[in-house]
């Protein structure tokens, strides 16, 4: 089987069903370079940069938040499928009832006070991360008529070098909304499964979380590094 | 080889932690030219876009790729989200010049990525800190070929204030800044 390359998964810059890409997306092809030997190095994340607890977005609040309780667990591998180490993951997502704790949301739902939806942890030696939160709701937005984004947490990872930075989405299995929803439909067929999480209840706590996996594959960090 | 996972928008959302405390002033573990570049960015209709995380990574004054950091910091990358009028602002230092192993010659330049909402993949680019005359080896430069476009990415030097370098970045139509696929 053909291997299914980067520019056959990534989304285009301009897809007219997602309304904000038609004033922002470059409409001039990209110019192809080799990644610099800059872009090729890239930026050490101190230890100290991140606290264990920035994992467990379940324990900011006086009490547990409102919602599904779930583990998060995944690896994140280049495309040769060589182990990411020690690099940085960033997440951010709505709460239960699909509200984000920021100025700009002005979807009429409940916030959380315990809940503030974001974390970031670092993969270790295998590239694995572990993550605890509570899946997301769905929510309004203004793009089309019941425009509803289906329930994601996204995702900002800094790799091991400038080149592998990228920011993506995760979505649930079996999610209905994925159907119209235009963010997650401008990928290419052959990249969309690969932003759908799989249940792993091996990683759930019997009794308290379901457990969910999610691996990520960022592009091919050069030999040596 | 795997497939890499699809990018996906950062969206109007992401969490203001995701921009760093001071995060336009970029650290370095030596000394260096002190500047500042400064600009604004603007869509398709000449409209600031105001809702962008605009993120930096750059060598240091002698040319070598920072590595490590200072406090919770990585030094060399800069992180800031762009104003209500589209604007950012990083201080740092002037960028050295660097060569690949085959021995290309890289100018004075700083990596660019810009997130924002209507975005679904990364705008990337690099920006110059040295006139048109003096990068024309840089192997962008070479890429891009029309001097029309590569003055797209040249930081302008401002007349009063000399450590201040003006870069407007226009993501779509007139002027539209090159962007790269690395």
């Amino acid at each position: 089987m053909a291997a299914t390359r980067a520019a056959d998964v990534h989304p285009p810059y301009h897809y007219p069903d997602y309304k904000s890409t038609r004033l922002r997306a470059p409409a001039q092809a990209t110019v192809r370079v080799a990644p610099s030997p800059l872009e090729l190095a890239g930026p050490a994340f101190p230890k100290t940069f991140v606290k264990e607890s920035e994992a467990d977005l379940t324990t900011w609040g006086k009490s547990a938040p409102l919602g599904e309780k779930m583990v998060l667990v995944g690896r994140v591998l280049d495309e040769g499928g060589r182990p990411v180490r020690r690099s940085l993951i960033e997440v951010w997502q709505a709460n239960a009832s699909g509200r984000y704790p920021h100025p700009v949301d002005n979807h009429d739902a409940p916030l959380d006070p315990n809940f503030l939806g974001k974390g970031q942890v670092l993969t270790d030696d295998e590239g694995r991360y572990r993550i605890v939160t509570v899946k997301p709701g769905a929510y309004p937005w203004q793009n089309h008529a019941f425009a509803w984004r289906p329930a994601h947490i996204h995702f900002s990872l800094f790799g091991n070098t400038y080149a592998q930075r990228v920011i993506t989405q995760m979505f649930f299995p079996g999610d209905p909304l994925l159907a119209i929803d235009p963010i997650f439909n401008s990928v290419p067929v052959a990249g969309r499964k690969l932003l759908i999480a799989e249940l792993d209840l091996e990683h759930g706590v019997e009794g308290v979380a379901l457990g969910y996996r999610f691996d990520m594959v960022l592009h091919a960090t050069p030999m040596g590094v | 080889m795997a497939a890499p996972t699809p990018s996906q928008t950062v969206g109007p959302f992401f969490a203001g932690e995701l921009v760093w405390r001071d995060g336009g002033k970029v650290l370095f573990p030596g000394q260096g030219q002190r500047i500042v570049l400064k600009g604004r960015v603007l869509d398709g209709a000449g409209e600031p876009v105001v809702d962008a995380l605009f993120e930096t990574w750059q060598a240091d004054a002698s040319g070598k790729f920072p590595s490590g950091g200072e406090g919770d910091r990585p030094y060399g990358y800069g992180r800031v989200s762009t104003d209500a009028g589209g604007g950012y602002t990083i201080e740092t230092v002037m960028p050295g010049t660097f060569k690949s192993q085959s021995g290309e010659a890289y100018a004075p330049q700083i990596s660019v990525s810009i997130f924002a909402r209507g975005l679904l993949k990364a705008a990337r680019t690099r920006v110059f800190l040295a006139p048109l005359d003096a990068i024309k080896d840089d192997p962008l430069v070479r890429a891009i070929g029309d001097p029309e476009r590569v003055r797209t990415l040249i930081a302008a030097r401002d007349a009063a204030d000399p450590k201040l370098y003006r870069w407007d970045v226009r993501l779509r139509g007139a002027g539209e800044a090159v962007f790269i696929e690395i």
